[in-house]
């Protein structure tokens, strides 16, 4: 009994003196996009493996705290306010949903908290708040690439715009219209839905005899694999092509989305050596492929870690030190690549084209320069 | 455009009139509004996809799913409504929100939030097979597709609408339920065993909200926990909107809001769909607020 004792009393003696550092992730763990966040969750747990098994932060270990705000702004902006109170968090992960993000952003602007999305796309985070960075690029730049891919790689003439009423699709639309009409695409029309929405045949139904070329789908994938079976089963000829939010195992299992063409930041077959061990370390211990919200958690959880090294404990010199990789030479390199941040804490990062193949991903054939 | 969209709309609303005949029903009954409808909904489209997952062919699988969702409706009533049942009206429609709440979260536990799809093998290829399929060498300007799947969706709303009627108005069961509907105590002074004729009444929704799940699983071939909450509140505007406590009022009121929400949809604002929908129902209410085949009530001085 006595041994137990003093062993539990030295175990708490230790614990005190290499106290932890409390990373906390932030994305949906439950709800329709917990999918998404179980990448989230994987990527985080693995990049604290990995930073502790390399003696931690100066011998602090790193613990994720993993927040469920189910993509729910309401819900996102209860969690933030509990971050920015706590005084053991210095940096946070995420979030992953934009109306997410820019319901929490201003707590943590209020509280100087800096964090790190690793995949909320809107345009308006980077500008709102001098602590928000993000490792992920931007949906203007998203929507960009893909009209540019509609035409140089598909050269489809006639596009038709399903997205959901929400920032990201809003966004991401939005990108897409003013570089398709820049390139003389012509847009046969832009329709919104909800996450509530289960039957899109009245829409699909409009667009029918107009033949379209492409259905562009910046939305989600519970609807998005919703709208490619029923037009197909309407007849549809035409392609599919969506965002990152498509980025779903869901997707694979259904035979009609065959074809379907996203953009994503990371190709698991057209990665670099830094990136190959990644996978394999992601596939021994998860069982599974990682996709690109496990590599860019991965990637933000270690660059947090950079940044309590380098500056400490202290939130405003987390925020300046994250603020000062601001050019390639100074860029964090990670498993999806450089890192670095403009003045608005938003970074540029290539994207690439995937397709799904025998219900599996792969890199399409044709990629942009 | 316009045959393409009828069809859309009488399919959903034939989808709708599934649903609400389970909430009509049991509200004709013992006026409550059983919001745990819509989730037995829900349980009958899992319970289908756990056997199919399992490797019970087709038809045993539905006959399963059914029994399991009828079980799930009598437990439902014996252990949550049944206590509350002479106490306030107020004391049952929270134990039926509360039970919702329980089923969509037991669902999270057990199956998990993602979307479940039946695979394709799982399904028989008859439903996949297009009943119309234009255009052909016949019609080259007309547009319109219609699949067994959405056939058979009409065909058997409207078989199991007449069943349920023959059910009502002609067995001894069906009696019972009516003279309930009337009064309780004086059924039971009658010699009426009410738990039991209850219990009956609940699986009976049960049954039909289990088909109506499962069927949907398929049009859709998308299942969540969460999908029963919309679907449970469409088809309670449903129900209200045809006259609650009626049976075909909930037939007509299904597809009169499937109808709005498709033409609207298609012709007004996809943004605003289920706004029209509802708008139709209210327009309804106010001009006849006992719905479009409910009875008025007068009350006797």
């Amino acid at each position: 009994m006595k041994k137990i004792l003093l062993t539990l009393s030295i175990l708490f003696i230790a614990g005190f003196l290499f106290a932890d550092v409390k990373i906390p992730v932030v994305s949906p763990y439950t709800g329709p996009l917990a999918t998404f966040g179980e990448g989230v969750k994987n990527g985080a747990l693995l990049a604290a493996e990995v930073i502790n098994k390399n003696g931690g932060i100066k011998g602090e270990k790193v613990v994720i705290d993993l927040e469920d705000d189910m993509c729910e702004p309401k819900e996102a902006a209860n969690i933030a306010t509990k971050l920015a109170g706590d005084k053991d968090v210095y940096i946070v992960i995420g979030h992953l949903c934009s109306s997410a993000t820019l319901a929490a952003e201003p707590i943590y602007k209020s509280a100087h908290l800096p964090a790190i999305s690793p995949a909320s796309t809107n345009v308006n985070i980077g500008k709102l708040s001098k602590y928000y960075f993000r490792n992920v690029y931007k949906d203007d730049f998203q929507g960009k690439f893909l009209a540019r891919y509609a035409d140089e790689a598909l050269h489809a003439k006639k596009i038709v715009i399903f997205y959901e009423n929400n920032d990201y699709s809003i966004g991401l639309k939005d990108a897409f219209v003013k570089e398709a009409k820049k390139r003389g695409l012509k847009i046969l029309g832009t329709e919104a839905y909800t996450q509530d929405d289960t039957d899109f045949k009245p829409i699909l139904t409009k667009y029918r005899a107009l033949r379209p070329d492409v259905i562009f789908i910046p939305g989600y994938a519970p609807q998005g694999t919703l709208i490619i079976s029923q037009a197909r089963e309407l007849g549809f000829k035409c392609k599919f092509m969506g965002a990152d939010g498509l980025d779903d195992k869901i997707m694979l299992q259904n035979p009609d989305a065959e074809g379907l063409m996203i953009t994503t930041p990371f190709i698991p077959d057209k990665a670099g050596p830094e990136a190959k061990k990644f996978i394999e370390m992601y596939k021994k211990k998860f069982k599974s492929e990682p996709n690109w919200f496990a590599a860019n958690t991965y990637d933000a959880v270690m660059l947090a870690a950079e940044a309590i090294k380098h500056a400490g404990k202290n939130r405003e010199k987390i925020r300046d030190y994250l603020a000062s990789l601001n050019s390639p030479q100074k860029a964090f390199h990670g498993v999806t690549g450089a890192t670095y941040f403009d003045k608005y804490g938003d970074c540029q990062k290539p994207a690439f084209i995937k397709v799904i193949k025998n219900g599996k991903w792969v890199g399409a054939e044709i990629q942009l320069k | 455009m316009l045959l393409q969209q009828l069809v859309n709309g009488i399919v959903l609303g034939c989808v709708y009139a599934l649903i609400a005949v389970g909430y009509t029903l049991v509200y004709g009954v013992i006026e409550l509004i059983n919001f745990a409808h819509g989730d037995i909904y829900m349980l009958g489209a899992f319970f289908m996809y756990t056997f199919l997952n399992f490797g019970v062919p087709f038809l045993p699988s539905f006959v399963l799913a059914v029994i399991c969702c009828i079980i799930v409706g009598i437990l439902l009533d014996i252990i949550a409504y049944r206590p509350v049942r002479y106490a306030d009206r107020l004391a049952a429609l929270i134990t039926a929100i509360g039970m919702s709440i329980f089923f969509e979260n037991i669902a999270l536990l057990i199956w998990g939030a993602d979307i479940k799809r039946y695979s394709r093998e799982w399904i028989p290829h008859f439903f996949k097979k297009l009943f119309i399929n234009l255009p052909n060498e016949h019609f080259q300007n007309v547009f319109l597709t219609v699949s067994y799947l959405q056939i058979t969706i009409i065909v058997l709303s409207i078989i199991l609408m007449i069943i349920l009627h023959l059910i009502i108005h002609k067995t001894k069961m069906g009696t019972a339920m009516r003279a309930i509907a009337q009064d309780k105590r004086a059924a039971a002074l009658m010699g009426i065993d009410v738990n039991r004729v209850i219990s009956f009444t609940f699986a009976l929704g049960s049954g039909l909200a289990a088909v109506a799940g499962i069927f949907i699983g398929m049009y859709y071939n998308s299942i969540y926990p969460m999908m029963g909450y919309i679907a449970g509140i469409k088809a309670f505007a449903a129900a209200v909107l045809g006259g609650i406590g009626s049976v075909p009022g909930a037939m007509l009121g299904g597809v009169v809001l499937g109808m709005a929400e498709t033409l609207g949809a298609g012709y007004i604002s996809s943004a605003y769909r289920h706004g029209i929908a509802y708008a139709a129902m209210i327009f309804v209410i106010l001009f006849n607020p006992a719905g479009l085949m409910g009875k008025r009530k007068v009350d006797k001085v």
